[in-house]
Formats: C-alpha cells, sequence, structure tokens
C-alpha cells in the first residue's frame, strides 16, 4: 500500500502546485488546500501504516499495545488539519476582500503594492 | 643634549605607562563629546574643538627627544590587554616614521579646527558644530591608524577614516556634485580597502600573526610565501586607491568638492598620505622583489606625468592645488620603490614639506575663495591689498613648493633628486621629475603671483571680507614653519626628518638634512627645474590653451570608465530586477518550485548514487499486502484532485477538493486514526460551506479571462507539477525506506495512562504532552480568525448580534419549512453530541478540536436553515469573544501546574469522590474545554462573516452591503439557545 499511498501524495502536491500557479487566486487558495492535505497525508504515512487499530489504550491493560497505529504523526496531523483550515479560509476571505476591492481574480492585475513601491513605472511593472 | 632613553622615560614617571593608546581613547572620547558639546559654545566652536587637537599635539611633542636618542631604531610599543584569554591586544607601535604622521594630524589639526570654525562662522551654529566634529572624528582615526600595530585594528581605523571622508566630501549634501564626489571617493576607497583587507588577512594567516610590527622584522615569512604577488597586489590597491594614483587618482581632484577646510586636512595633508605610510611600513616586505619595486617606480611616475598635465589643464584654484598634490603623491610612491638610505630621507623630508606648505596652500586658497566667492583662477586677481597676510603665507609656501632655498622643500627636493640619482632607474625617474617638478614650481608661481598680483585678472566683486584671524592663523603658521625649518635644518634633521627616516630604513643611519651641500648634480637639476618653471609661469596662457588642446586625454579618461563600469553595474542590476521581482506572483512561485524541485531531485540523485550510495532505497513490499478497498478510496482523492486541477469551474474544483478530502478521511479512518477521520470530516464541511459562501459572489466561472473552455489546461504549469508530484512520489519512498524509530512513540505508548491518566494517546499528546505546541496552534487558529474578521469588517463595526435577521432577507436561510423545523432540532443534537465528544475524548475518539468543528458544524446548519443571524444569536456572545475565553481557558489550566513547582501546563489531577463512585478530574479537561471554545470561535468568526458578506445575493461587488446599513428596531435580545 506505500506505493499506493506515496503516489496519493504526489498526485495531491502536483495538483495543488498546478492550481496554485493559476491566474485566478480562488483556485491559488483551493491550491493551497491541496498542497496541505498532501502534507498531512505525509505526515500520516510517515509514522508507518499498517496497523488499523487506533492507539486507544483498553480497559485493564496499562500501555499501548504494540500493533496499535502510531499515535505521534496522529496529533501532529490533527493540528495541522486544523491550521490548513484556519489558512486557507483565511486565504478565501482575502480572496473575497480582495475582489470586492480590486474587481479582479486575476493576480497578475492584482499589482497596487508594485505600483506604489516599485523602482520602476506603473506600466513597466504592468506588462 | 636629551639624556633620557626609553627606560627611563617610562621609569621617570612623566609618561604613564600606556600614554599612547591613553592619548588615543581621549582622541576619541573627545570627539564624541564634541558632537554634544560644540552646538552649545556658538561661533567659539573653532576654538574649543582646536584644544584637543593641540593637547594632543603637546603630548605628541614630549615623545620627540624620546625618540630622537634611542639606540637603534627607538620604538616604543605599548599594549592595553583587551581580550587576553584570546591573545587580542590593543598595541600601539609609535617610532620615528608614525611620530611625523602623529604631529602632522594633531598640528595641521589644530590649525584646521580654528580655521574651520572661522570658515564657518556665517553659517548655522550646527553644520559649523557638525563639521568640526567631523574633522575631530577623522583626526583620532588617523591617529589610530599610524599608532596601530595589530593590522586588523589598523585596518578598522583605515576604513573609518574612508567613510569620515565620505561625509565631509559630501558635507554640502543639497549639491549634487558634492554627493556624486563624496560616493566616487567612497566606491574607490572602500573598494581599495576590500582589496587591502583581503591582503591584510592573507598576510596575518602566512605570518602567524597580524602584528605589523613582527611581520616587517621578518620579510622572509611573506617575501617566501606562494602568496607573496597576491598579498603585494592587494595591499598596492589597497595604497594606490587611498593616495590616488593612477589609474585611481580622479577621485582627489573631484574630492575638491568638499569645503576648503576638509580639503586642506585630508585631500592634502593627512588621508591620501596613508596610502605612502602603508607602502613605507610594508617596504621590506615589498622591496624584496624587483618586479613589485617596478610596479611602484611605474605607477608612480605616470601619476606624476597625469597629474602634471592635468594640472595645466585646470581652471579652479583648488583644482590646480589638487593635481600637484596628485603629482607629489605620486612622486613619494616612486620613491618609495627607490631603496636605499637617501630615499627614505627623501620620503621623510619631503612628506613634512609637502604638508607644511599644500596645506598653506590650500588654507589660502580657501581664504581667497571665501572672501571673493570666485573659484577660479582667471577670475581673482590683485588682492594683496586686501589679503596682505595671506598673500605672503601664499608667496612663502609657494617658494617652499617651488623648492627654492632656504626653504624646507629645498631641502626635501635635494634628497629627492639625490635619490633619484642613486637608483638604478636613474635615466627615466630623473627626467620625469624634473618635468613634473617644473609644472610644480609653475603650478607654485601661478597661485602665488595670480590671485595677489595680477592686473590683468583683478577681482571686480565686492569682497566679504578681509583678513580674518582665525582663518590666517594657519598658512600663516605653516608659512613661517617653511622657513624656519629650512634655516635651521637641524631641527627637523635632528628631531623629526631623521628618526622618521631611521623608522623607515629599519636601522639606524647618520641623517644628514642640510640646506647647502655643495656644487652637486642635484644642485644643477634644481636650478634647471626653477628656470623650466619659471618660464612656464611667464608663459601661462600659452602652456594652458596647448595642454587644453590634447584633447586626446579626454577620449582616454580613467574616469569616463569609471562612470561606464557604475552605470552598467546600475543597468544590470535593474535589468536583473526587472526580471526576477517584476511584480508577477506568479514568476516568483515558479522559480521557488522549481529551485524546490531541482532540489528534491538532487538530494534524491545524492543519496541514491553519490560517494557511497547503494542505489535508490524501495520500501519493501513485504507483509505490505495492496488492501483493495483502501485503493480505492486512494483512487477517489486522486481524481478528486485532478478534477479541481482542470476544470475551469469554481465550482466543480471545489466538489472535487471535497470529494478529494472526505477519501482522505475514510483513508485515515481505516488506519486507526479515527480522530483523525472525525476531523478531516468536520473541516472538509465546514470547508466547503464557506468556500461556497464565497463563490456564489464571485464569477462563477473561470476567472474573467477570455476563454471559456470547460478545463484549464496549461501545459507549462502541468509539466513543472508533474515534476515536483514526481520528486515528491520518490521522497516520500525514500522516507519510508528508512527504518523507522519508534522511540518517542515508544515513550507517549508507555506514559499515556501511567502518568497523563488517559487512555486516547492521540489526545493526551495533544492536551498534555505537547499542551503548549496545542496552545500555539490555537493561538494561530484564533488570530487568523480575527485577522479574517478584520478584512471582512462591517464598515460600521457592528458585529452580527446587532443585526436584525428580520431586517435583513439576504441573510436569511432557505425558504424551506421543513429544513427550518428540523435543522433546529438538529442544531441542538449536533451540540450535545460536540459536548460528550469534547469529555469523553481523554480515554476515547474525540476530544476538544473534534469537538468544536463539530459544534462549528452545527451552527452551519442552523444558519443554512434560519439565516446567519439567528446562528450568531445562538452563539450568544461574539465568536471572537468565545476564542478569548477559549484562550483563557487553556491558559489558566497550565497555572496549577507552574504554581505546583512544576512547570508552566504541566496537568494536575485530584480524585473527586462523590459517594457512589470516584471522579477522576484534572486540568487537561479545562484545557481541552479551551481548545473547544478557540476551535468553535474561530470557524464562527469566518461563517458569520463571510455569510455576512455575501448574503446579498444580488450585490455587485461595488454595492453596499446590506449587513453595513444601520438597522434600527434592532432585537439584539434575540433569542438564545
Amino acid at each position: 500500500m506505500t506505493f499506493v499511498y506515496a503516489a496519493t501524495i504526489a498526485i495531491l502536491a502536483g495538483a495543488g502546485i498546478y492550481m496554485i500557479l493559476a491566474q485566478n487566486v480562488v483556485r491559488i487558495v483551493m491550491g493551497v488546500a491541496l498542497l496541505a492535505a498532501s502534507a498531512n497525508v505525509l505526515i500520516f504515512l510517515s509514522g508507518r501504516l499498517g496497523s488499523v487499530s487506533p492507539p486507544i489504550i483498553p480497559e485493564g491493560t496499562d500501555v499501548l499495545a504494540q500493533t496499535a497505529a502510531n499515535p505521534l504523526p496522529q496529533a501532529l496531523v490533527l493540528t495541522a488539519i486544523v491550521i490548513g483550515f484556519a489558512l486557507t479560509a483565511f486565504g478565501v476571505a482575502l480572496v473575497y476582500k480582495a475582489y470586492r476591492s480590486l474587481g479582479t481574480l486575476d493576480a497578475s492585475a492584482m499589482h497596487d503594492a508594485e505600483d506604489m513601491g516599485s523602482p520602476f513605472t506603473p506600466s513597466q511593472a504592468k506588462q | 643634549m636629551f639624556p633620557n632613553t626609553l627606560e627611563n622615560a617610562f621609569l621617570s614617571g612623566w609618561l604613564p605607562g600606556e600614554t599612547v593608546p591613553t592619548l588615543l581613547l581621549i582622541a576619541f572620547l573627545g570627539a564624541a563629546l564634541s558632537f554634544v558639546a560644540l552646538p552649545r559654545v556658538g561661533k567659539a566652536a573653532g576654538v574649543v574643538a582646536a584644544a584637543l587637537p593641540f593637547t594632543l599635539f603637546a603630548a605628541f611633542l614630549t615623545y620627540v627627544p624620546v625618540l630622537a636618542t634611542g639606540d637603534g631604531v627607538p620604538t616604543i610599543m605599548q599594549t592595553v590587554q583587551w581580550v587576553p584569554s584570546l591573545g587580542i591586544n590593543f598595541v600601539t607601535r609609535l617610532d620615528g616614521f608614525s611620530l611625523l604622521f602623529a604631529l602632522m594630524i594633531t598640528g595641521i589639526g589644530t590649525l584646521v579646527a580654528l580655521y574651520a570654525g572661522a570658515y564657518y562662522a556665517d553659517k548655522p551654529a550646527a553644520d559649523r558644530a557638525r563639521f568640526l566634529s567631523y574633522i575631530l572624528l577623522f583626526m583620532a582615526a588617523m591617529l589610530g591608524t599610524v599608532l596601530s600595530d595589530n593590522l586588523i585594528v589598523m585596518f578598522v581605523f583605515w576604513e573609518m577614516t574612508s567613510l569620515i571622508s565620505f561625509l565631509l566630501i559630501g558635507f554640502n549634501s543639497a549639491s549634487k556634485e558634492a554627493r556624486a564626489a563624496a560616493l566616487q571617493s567612497l566606491v574607490i576607497t572602500a573598494g581599495g580597502g576590500l582589496a587591502l583587507f583581503g591582503g591584510l588577512l592573507i598576510t596575518g594567516m602566512e605570518a602567524g600573526t597580524f602584528s605589523l610590527r613582527a611581520i616587517t622584522l621578518e620579510p622572509s615569512l611573506i617575501a617566501e610565501s606562494p602568496w607573496f604577488y597576491v598579498i603585494a597586489t592587494l595591499v598596492l590597491i589597497g595604497a594606490f586607491t587611498k593616495s590616488a594614483q593612477f589609474p585611481f587618482h580622479f577621485w582627489l581632484p573631484n574630492a575638491m568638492q568638499a569645503p576648503t577646510p576638509a580639503s586642506a586636512y585630508l585631500h592634502s595633508a593627512t588621508m591620501v598620505k596613508l596610502g605612502i605610510f602603508l607602502l613605507a611600513r610594508f617596504d621590506p616586505i615589498l622591496s624584496t622583489s624587483d618586479v613589485i619595486v617596478m610596479v611602484m617606480v611605474g605607477f608612480g611616475l605616470t601619476t606624476m606625468l597625469v597629474a602634471a598635465v592635468m594640472a595645466l589643464r585646470s581652471e579652479g584654484l583648488k583644482a590646480i592645488l589638487a593635481y600637484s598634490t596628485v603629482a607629489s603623491l605620486g612622486l613619494l610612491v616612486t620613491l618609495i620603490g627607490l631603496q636605499g638610505p637617501g630615499s627614505s630621507v627623501g620620503i621623510a623630508g619631503f612628506i613634512l614639506a609637502h604638508a607644511l606648505y599644500k596645506a598653506a596652500l590650500f588654507f589660502c586658497a580657501g581664504i581667497v575663495i571665501h572672501a571673493t566667492g570666485a573659484t577660479r583662477v582667471r577670475d581673482v586677481g590683485a588682492l594683496f591689498t586686501l589679503l596682505p597676510l595671506t598673500a605672503v603665507s601664499t608667496i612663502l609656501a609657494s617658494l617652499s613648493m617651488a623648492g627654492l632655498p632656504p626653504f624646507v622643500g629645498f631641502i626635501a627636493k635635494e634628497y629627492v633628486f639625490e635619490a633619484k640619482l642613486e637608483s638604478s632607474f636613474a635615466g627615466i625617474v630623473t627626467f620625469v621629475a624634473v618635468g613634473v617638478n617644473s609644472v610644480l614650481v609653475a603650478i607654485a608661481g601661478i597661485v602665488a603671483l595670480r590671485p595677489f598680483f595680477s592686473q590683468k585678472s583683478a577681482f571686480k566683486g565686492e569682497p566679504k571680507h578681509g583678513e580674518v584671524w582665525g582663518m590666517t592663523a594657519g598658512p600663516v603658521v605653516l608659512a613661517s614653519m617653511g622657513v624656519f625649518f629650512g634655516l635651521f635644518a637641524d631641527i627637523p634633521q635632528y628631531f623629526i626628518v631623521g628618526p622618521a627616516a631611521v623608522a623607515l630604513s629599519g636601522a639606524p643611519f647618520y641623517v644628514s638634512f642640510e640646506i647647502w651641500h655643495g656644487l652637486t648634480p642635484m644642485l644643477a637639476l634644481s636650478v634647471l627645474v626653477i628656470a623650466i618653471g619659471a618660464l612656464m609661469v611667464w608663459k601661462w596662457d600659452a602652456v594652458q590653451s596647448a595642454a587644453k588642446s590634447l584633447s586626446f586625454i579626454d577620449r582616454f579618461s580613467v574616469e569616463k570608465g569609471y562612470n561606464a563600469t557604475f552605470q552598467g553595474l546600475l543597468s544590470v542590476a535593474r535589468l536583473s530586477t526587472q526580471t526576477l521581482q517584476n511584480g508577477q506572483m506568479r514568476t516568483y512561485l515558479v522559480a521557488t518550485i522549481a529551485v524546490v524541485t531541482a532540489a528534491m531531485g538532487y538530494a534524491l540523485l545524492v543519496g541514491a548514487f553519490g560517494p557511497g550510495a547503494a542505489g535508490f532505497a524501495f520500501p519493501s513490499v513485504e507483509g505490505d499486502t495492496i488492501r483493495p478497498y483502501l485503493a480505492m478510496v486512494s483512487a477517489l482523492v486522486v481524481a478528486g484532485a485532478l478534477v479541481a486541477a482542470v476544470a475551469r469551474s469554481m465550482i466543480v474544483s471545489l466538489v472535487g477538493i471535497g470529494l478529494s478530502g472526505y477519501g482522505i478521511a475514510v483513508i485515515f479512518m481505516k488506519n486507526g486514526a479515527p480522530d483523525l477521520a472525525l476531523t478531516q470530516l468536520s473541516v472538509e464541511t465546514l470547508f466547503v460551506v464557506i468556500v461556497t459562501a464565497v463563490l456564489v459572489k464571485l464569477p462563477a466561472v473561470g476567472d474573467g479571462l477570455k476563454t471559456y473552455s470547460r478545463f484549464d489546461i496549461r501545459p507549462r504549469d502541468a509539466l513543472l507539477s508533474t515534476a515536483f508530484g514526481a520528486a515528491i512520489f520518490l521522497v516520500v519512498l525514500s522516507i519510508a525506506a528508512k527504518p523507522f524509530n519508534p522511540s518517542i512513540t515508544d515513550y507517549f505508548a508507555a506514559t499515556s495512562l501511567t502518568e497523563a491518566f488517559g487512555r486516547n494517546v492521540v489526545n493526551v499528546i495533544l492536551v498534555d504532552f505537547r499542551a503548549l505546541d496545542t496552545l500555539g496552534e490555537i493561538a494561530v487558529v484564533a488570530f487568523a480568525a480575527i485577522a479574517a474578521w478584520a478584512i471582512l469588517s462591517l464598515s460600521d463595526g457592528k458585529g452580527p448580534a446587532d443585526l436584525d435577521p428580520a431586517h435583513d432577507r439576504s441573510t436569511r436561510g432557505v425558504s424551506s419549512l421543513i429544513f427550518s423545523t428540523t435543522a433546529q432540532a438538529f442544531f441542538i443534537l449536533m451540540i450535545a453530541i460536540s459536548v460528550v465528544v469534547l469529555f469523553r475524548g481523554h480515554n476515547e475518539p474525540g476530544g476538544g478540536f473534534i469537538g468544536g468543528l463539530i459544534a462549528s458544524a452545527g451552527f452551519a446548519v442552523l444558519a443554512l436553515a434560519l439565516g446567519v443571524n439567528i446562528a450568531a444569536q445562538k452563539l450568544i456572545l461574539h465568536p471572537v469573544v468565545w476564542m478569548g475565553v477559549g484562550l483563557v481557558c487553556a491558559i489558566v489550566s497550565g497555572i496549577p501546574g507552574a504554581v505546583l513547582n512544576e512547570s508552566f501546563l504541566t496537568h494536575q489531577w485530584v480524585d473527586l469522590n462523590l459517594g457512589f463512585m470516584t471522579l477522576k478530574l484534572g486540568t487537561t479537561y479545562l484545557f481541552d474545554i479551551g481548545v473547544y471554545l478557540t476551535v468553535i470561535g474561530g470557524v464562527l468568526a469566518f461563517l458569520i462573516r463571510v455569510q455576512q458578506q455575501t448574503g446579498s445575493p444580488d450585490a455587485k461587488p461595488s454595492d453596499a452591503l446590506p449587513a453595513d446599513e444601520p438597522a434600527p428596531n434592532t432585537n439584539t435580545q434575540g433569542a438564545s439557545a
């Protein structure tokens, strides 16, 4: 299964990168979400898979069974999922605000900052 | 006559132990203090400032008899322990040569301070004080350079003089020319400084010591090193840039943009002689190679010739003097190249004579310019009656420069000629020296005669002032010294030139420095030079126009090459910025991703085929069977991602991402990670809800680009993404092939229940073992939510609870009676479930994160059914307040641990006996409640804000938001759950 998961992670990452390279800022945010998902699965996989029993200590024993799944990457991924969600949600808010103020979703058309501080004329920055 | 020896000078007590470092410290402290003090003393600033160099001058004078009478080469080495454990000490070296410089620096510094005070009398006090402070700081840096024995310490002072020179040349910062000249001098001298630094570092490493004295006492250390020519070249570049030698000479005439007091001090008497100082100090090493000697003589002669021609072409008073300085520096470099005791007497004598007359001439030129406002020679004349003392001083200084008896300049020149006739290059050197010296004589004549006596160019304007004592004192003193040292040549011979020459040659010898030594060839040369010079003065205008007609000089100007290089560098910088920093995010992303991909590829290649590698290691497939069910789910995840990537419709993309996310949740579930599965499911749901709310307000298809294809196909991006994905694939495989280290996991597995009293190890890690990390993570969620809240702020700043649901049709939910009725019950059910999930999380799947996400999903359902404002009211408090409450809970839960002698967030447990059962309660529960509330507050902050902003179905981007409008009759009590 390792090869299957590795391929899944790779395609998720590749698709995320492809979306990030788009001109539309909504696609960029969505690409970030895919890339985050890919990273989560990667961390999960790096703790080694194979067990199907959750890392919960059963009643009557004091220590986690050797056959249980690895809890460490799960704890890392759990917070990573929430943080990734906060990041993409923030990105969506930013995109929406940008569209409201600039009237475009085209990343290459968003260059107010460059126009302001660019050493070149705005026409050069726009090319 | 002076019985003191080095020993009894120390023992007798009138020279305390570390006097030289102390004097240096006084110089720097005084300069630092002057920045505060001088603006407060008004017009007396010049006199006050002069007190510092004068005191130091007097102190250095006391060393004169000591160094004049010692045995061998009298040298005073003094050490201040700095970092004794590392062997880093501040060592000063005072011998005849550095004393000559110290006396010039402080003596002329005194006169410059006086002069500058008068020169800036009419200027604002702040400007005057700042100028004087720079002068004093410069003086301190110069002293540091000539007195340091450690090469690195010396270099620091050396660079300091370059920096202060930059400040002084650009002192008149409103002038574009002054700024350009300042920058040019800095680029050249600091660039040379960089070369010098390299040379000094290699020297120190090769010699095993950074003590200049130790290195030059053993020249073979460096001379026999394979790095010798590198060191020599770098040191020569450093010295040639500083002392304005060809081809770096052009910065010095441009530096005449500096105020005249600075020109007199830095650019004639002191700083530009540092290169000479350095070459003279390194001479024992450099002169071991005939090639280097040839180079020094060659560059020195070239510099003399170029400067002489340029001086004849110049019209400005200061420019002529500047070129004559360049010529003199070339002469000194030539002399250092020539060997023998005669040349060291020539060097020492000429440095002294040149400092006296050139500083005096600059002072006089400054007085003329200051009094008349005219800067060109042809614009001034017949000023004798206005400035009689200045005129006399100018004439005396000029005669010394022209090398006429009985001035000190004459004696110096005699020894210079002697050194040249002694040398193996006698012919050419003498020929050039005669020509250049004739030009110097001519310059002396022009500068002395034209401004004061020429009726042809009589000054027509109204002079601003006559003699001002502060300005006139300097040239009078210096010019008189020139006469005095010439008439009583025993004094410089015994006390100043003699010890300096002995220090230079490194061995004691009898130094003669006399005005008359018979009918010698040198005297004949002097007569010849003066005759040619006098002829040139007589026919000055013809000479000048002849020199100007040499137009080929302009075409081969080094300065043009410098400017072209400078502009070329700027264009390259501009071009590279335009290409790389072009304001297009795509460019940056492509570059970043390409580099990351290449780095991964490189690491994989090295790991697989580098030295000692055994090919690419694939993970073992033994026992790693394919599970068909999960393989299909993985295919679903992949399909969702690919659809999202290529679909042009945003909604389709969103569905693809959602599909992918749910698939990942299943993968988590089936690999023993129920906590992750629950989290992933709730997050994916909320993500789809929030993004949908935004998407409906954005152009549904594509990005406003012209094409309306159903697919978003970009072949080049696809190629890069595929390369990135392929690299990731191999990286993941190589990670999986590595042996797994379970030590941390084993620790958690063993201690989760016994020490942290929790059976769900994932939750225990989150709320206990890694509680501080978790606290940071929920804080990040909170910050992101607050930032989004602010970005999507309502213009009147009203929170959602202020909004009337009835007022605003657009924020109402869907109009379905069944949905809206069942949604309420559903909401209550979800909240209840979330609380259960929260509290059982310590022992079973669940916990604060999952509970909070489930509760948020409940609110999302309610918002969908009844409108976002109803949902907001059910929340009772503002979502940002909930986040605050959550964070406080999480932080407070850590305090008991901190108080009870352990550390923050070490959770504490108590057994609560309720009679029928025993409850085990710990602060972890409070922490998890904090997580729960923060997550709810954060998610709902996003949800409510996004839905409020996007609520109006027909609002155009430019429309005012319905939610922005003030709501009369607002029912703020609302219904609470």
